[in-house]
């Protein structure tokens, strides 16, 4: 299992994909670099099951997602731990000082069921394919699609994204959007 | 309230635009908007430096390994393929 000068920069170049998609999932910093530490100790003590040639990200992903659903599944039998107080801890914020307010969307997303939130996190902003977000998911391809479609629609809804300008094609519409 | 926001917004879509599965599809003008505000709270993310413990969580694991393949000689750094 020895890191190689070359994998060990291919894990740092990951290191920045696998936090966003951490924090993103699991709402805490501080447990998202946890995870990601336990990813990275994981993946190198199992990469003689790592395929060269395959994508090296996708399997990283696979490992911390498994381990997040793992820890959370732990922790639900420890304590109760309904997605409500997953929102409250997503108000702490990644990093200080932050430029774009992006309070608004990390809530509505803490609202999301989380096998929503993670396909749509995979697809989204990840730039997985769908295929790729089922193998990590470990599902079919029509799941994460189903799960994508619900997140966005959810999301749209939560952030009130249709009421803006341009969703109806009438007026009425919003009219009754808003009434 | 929110839920009574969506439940009006569902209502709005027409059946013949529901996916074959009845999932609820967004218009495609919602969907970008929804698609850049989650892409640009993720960059947001991902251009935050990589703390120091992971550059030396990997260098400590690549220096023990190192030297405990010296240890126990050449080859085992390897491994059989």
């Amino acid at each position: 299992m020895t890191p190689e000068p070359e994998l060990r920069e291919a894990l740092l170049a990951a290191v920045p994909s696998l936090r966003a998609f951490a924090i993103s999932l699991s709402g805490q910093v501080d447990r998202a670099d946890d995870l990601v530490q336990d990813t990275l100790l994981r993946a190198l003590s199992n990469l003689h099951r790592f395929e060269r040639g395959t994508n090296l990200n996708a399997w990283l992903f696979t490992i911390l997602r498994n381990l997040f659903h793992s820890e959370y599944r732990k922790r639900r039998r420890e304590v109760e731990d309904p997605d409500g107080s997953y929102a409250g801890r997503l108000k702490v914020q990644p990093e200080q000082g932050s430029r774009l307010d992006f309070e608004d969307f990390r809530s509505a997303l803490a609202k999301l069921p989380s096998d929503q939130r993670e396909a749509l996190l995979l697809v989204g902003a990840s730039g997985f394919s769908y295929e790729e977000a089922a193998h990590i998911c470990g599902c079919a391809v029509g799941t994460i699609k189903s799960r994508v479609n619900r997140a966005r629609f959810r999301l749209a809804s939560l952030l009130n994204v249709d009421d803006v300008d341009d969703l109806g094609p009438d007026s009425m519409t919003r009219a009754a959007l808003q009434g | 309230m929110t839920t009574e926001m969506g439940n009006k917004l569902a209502r709005l879509i027409p059946e013949a635009t529901l996916s074959d599965k009845l999932d609820p599809k967004l218009d495609s003008s919602s969907q970008r908007r929804i698609g850049d505000q989650l892409r640009a709270m993720y960059d947001e993310l991902m251009q935050q430096p990589v703390p120091d413990r992971f550059k030396d969580l990997l260098e400590q694991l690549e220096k023990s390994n190192r030297s405990r393949a010296d240890e126990t000689g050449k080859g085992q750094a390897e491994g059989p393929q």
